[in-house]
């Protein structure tokens, strides 16, 4: 049996990498919420997101706390290029076509991560000094306490910009309504891009965040789509609240099973989790419909 | 259902294509015997290339459902197959220790079994959410087989041995493709096809006019997902080697991908094109292009998803057209891969 101490810090640890998860999987869930587009390549901009903020790290020295906004920038220059110059082509003439567009993006990337920056793990260091804590035993790294901060902050963020803005509000009417929202004066093509680059540009954030903690090499893309995806469908398409809820899910999850089963699980908990959702409610545990079709 | 001749009459109506197709096979059956072993292994690649191209076209050209998990099902058959032929590595009883065509006959049920179990779950989703639950089903079978060493041999791999000679194997690889090519056809051609196609074109629609989606759903999944299989057992025996990593690799997805898009998706002979040229640029490519070639290739759907949707055969026959096309679908597949 696993002591006491052990379990709940687990479970404190999993709440903290759980931030994380929410964040990665935002970019993901606002652009199949609001464009009904699944970004295949969006585990692999978070990738692209770990490099750059590796990059600022060892090059310059820069703490990825800071260098998460040169993610930030890069992805969402790379997103915004992206819709303007091949989605926007393919989008409305079935699912085939972004899926293969998406998908062959995400190869790219992989392929000249590898060339680039070869096979070997990399990561980053928090760079600034900090002390772990204590809590009935059971003990927070400062890293994962510091990305979590910064992730709720993210995720705030996020929201308080879809809801306050003007900007965000012409997003959420695109997503309820394109046509509508076309009437009313409000460029859907525009908003389309900028969704986009938003969404790719978290992907960025959070790679950074995540190079804190894990070692990143260029083939993590297709296991950070799968659980991005976990904690989208967890959380409901769309949901800002519903995308934190299920990285927080998710994160627990993770970590407690990987103490009763072996680290070697860690993935197979996930997507094992992810299948199970999709199969008892479709459309996430909060969400009521998503852009299923 | 494939007992009936109607289904295969389309197939011979055309002598000059049915004379084609058969002259193209006879000419690729005397390639290990008159061309070197490497020549030897780039056609077998092609032709593992056309089985996976062949059957994953049969549920996303025709069935509209985009499934990302069809290496699994490849790396399932393979790993089956490779058990079967020599059980001492992972510690399995001697007595399971068949012949190869009976190891590979086994990987291509198990496949389909697997197909068939994981249908009616998978089928609860669909469009965006079938594409990510076939991507992650298959991630899972490969993380599991990574981590039952003692069955997959790890990241060491897993050795095969069997009996037979290389050359007998292309041969009998040669018959299995040619098996899923005209299978593939009598399916088409059939009341399943006309099923197939009506869910892709409006599934609701075709659903109140009395076809049963899951019912399509699971029968192209099962075939495909079995062909696969066969693609795979074949692979093991004739490669000795099969790896978790590699085998169960997403990379068959991959090129399995550019094949069907370069050649035109839910056109027959669309895959059978795009394996000839998926081929002979891979290995120019390679040659070339050395490490970039994967980063092109991703390029090439991209490009040809955009701006050639209809792929290479509907580019060809648009372009030089005979007046004897009826339809895309009902073309038999003449080309040489």
């Amino acid at each position: 049996m696993v002591a006491s101490d052990l379990i709940l810090e687990a479970l404190l640890n999993g709440l903290l990498l759980g931030g994380i998860y929410a964040v990665a999987a935002l970019g993901l869930s606002l652009v199949f919420g609001i464009m009904d587009i699944v970004n295949l390549a969006h585990g692999h901009m978070l990738m692209v997101g770990a490099y750059v903020a590796i990059f600022l790290f060892t090059t310059f020295n820069i703490t990825p706390i800071i260098g998460m906004i040169g993610a930030f920038v890069v992805l969402f220059a790379l997103g915004m290029a992206l819709q303007r110059v091949l989605l926007e082509r393919v989008v409305g003439e079935g699912i085939e076509q972004p899926i293969i567009v998406l998908f062959g993006l995400a190869l790219m990337l992989q392929s000249i991560g590898r060339i680039w920056v070869g096979s070997d793990a990399q990561a980053t260091d928090i760079g600034i000094p900090g002390e772990a804590i204590d809590i009935a035993g059971a003990t927070l790294s400062f890293p994962r306490m510091v990305t979590f901060v910064i992730s709720i902050l993210l995720i705030l963020g996020t929201w308080a910009f879809l809801k306050f803005t003007t900007t965000g509000l012409a997003i959420r009417a695109t997503a309820q309504n394109n046509s509508a929202a076309q009437y009313m004066g409000i460029d859907t093509d525009n908003i389309h891009v900028l969704t986009l680059g938003l969404g790719t540009g978290l992907a960025g954030a959070a790679g950074a965040l995540l190079s804190m903690l894990f070692p990143i090499t260029p083939f993590v893309g297709w296991s950070y789509l799968l659980k991005a995806f976990a904690v989208v469908v967890l959380g409901g398409v769309g949901s800002v609240a519903g995308t934190l809820v299920g990285g927080l899910i998710l994160g627990v999850s993770e970590n407690v099973g990987v103490l009763y089963l072996g680290g070697g699980f860690r993935d197979i908990i996930s997507f094992s989790i992810f299948v199970l959702v999709l199969l008892v409610r479709p459309h996430g545990l909060f969400g009521s419909s998503g852009g299923g079709e | 259902m494939l007992g009936s001749n109607d289904y295969f009459t389309g197939l011979f109506e055309n002598r000059r294509r049915t004379v084609a197709f058969v002259v193209a096979s006879l000419a690729l059956a005397t390639i290990p015997f008159t061309t070197t072993p490497y020549v030897t292994d780039i056609v077998f690649t092609g032709l593992i290339f056309v089985m996976l191209g062949v059957s994953w076209n049969l549920i996303a050209g025709y069935a509209g459902q985009i499934s990302l998990g069809h290496h699994a099902f490849f790396g399932v058959g393979a790993f089956i197959s490779a058990w079967l032929t020599t059980p001492a590595r992972a510690n399995l009883p001697e007595a399971i220790q068949s012949p190869l065509l009976v190891a590979v006959f086994v990987g291509m049920l198990g496949a389909g079994l697997l197909a068939l179990v994981l249908g009616p779950i998978l089928f609860r989703l669909s469009g965006h959410y079938f594409a990510i639950g076939t991507l992650a089903v298959a991630a899972i079978i490969q993380l599991v087989l990574e981590d039952q060493r003692r069955f997959s041999g790890g990241s060491t791999g897993y050795y095969v041995q069997n009996s037979m000679s290389s050359e007998v194997i292309f041969l009998l690889t040669l018959v299995a493709t040619v098996a899923t090519i005209v299978v593939s056809y009598g399916i088409v051609n059939s009341r399943s096809g006309l099923g197939m196609r009506a869910i892709h074109d409006d599934e609701s629609a075709a659903s109140s006019l009395g076809v049963n989606p899951l019912k399509y759903k699971l029968f192209s999944f099962v075939v495909a997902c079995a062909m696969a299989g066969l693609a795979g057992g074949f692979y093991a025996q004739f490669r000795l080697y099969v790896n978790p990593e590699s085998t169960l690799s997403v990379t068959w997805l991959v090129d399995t991908l550019v094949v069907v898009i370069l050649g035109g998706m839910g056109t027959l002979a669309g895959p059978i094109l795009g394996a000839g040229l998926f081929l002979s640029l891979d290995t120019g490519l390679r040659t070339f292009a050395g490490e970039f070639a994967t980063v092109i290739e991703g390029g090439l759907i991209i490009l040809f998803i955009v701006f050639v949707p209809g792929g290479l055969y509907k580019f060809l026959a648009d372009r030089f057209g005979s007046e004897d096309q009826p339809s895309d679908a009902d073309q038999p597949a003449p080309n040489e891969p």
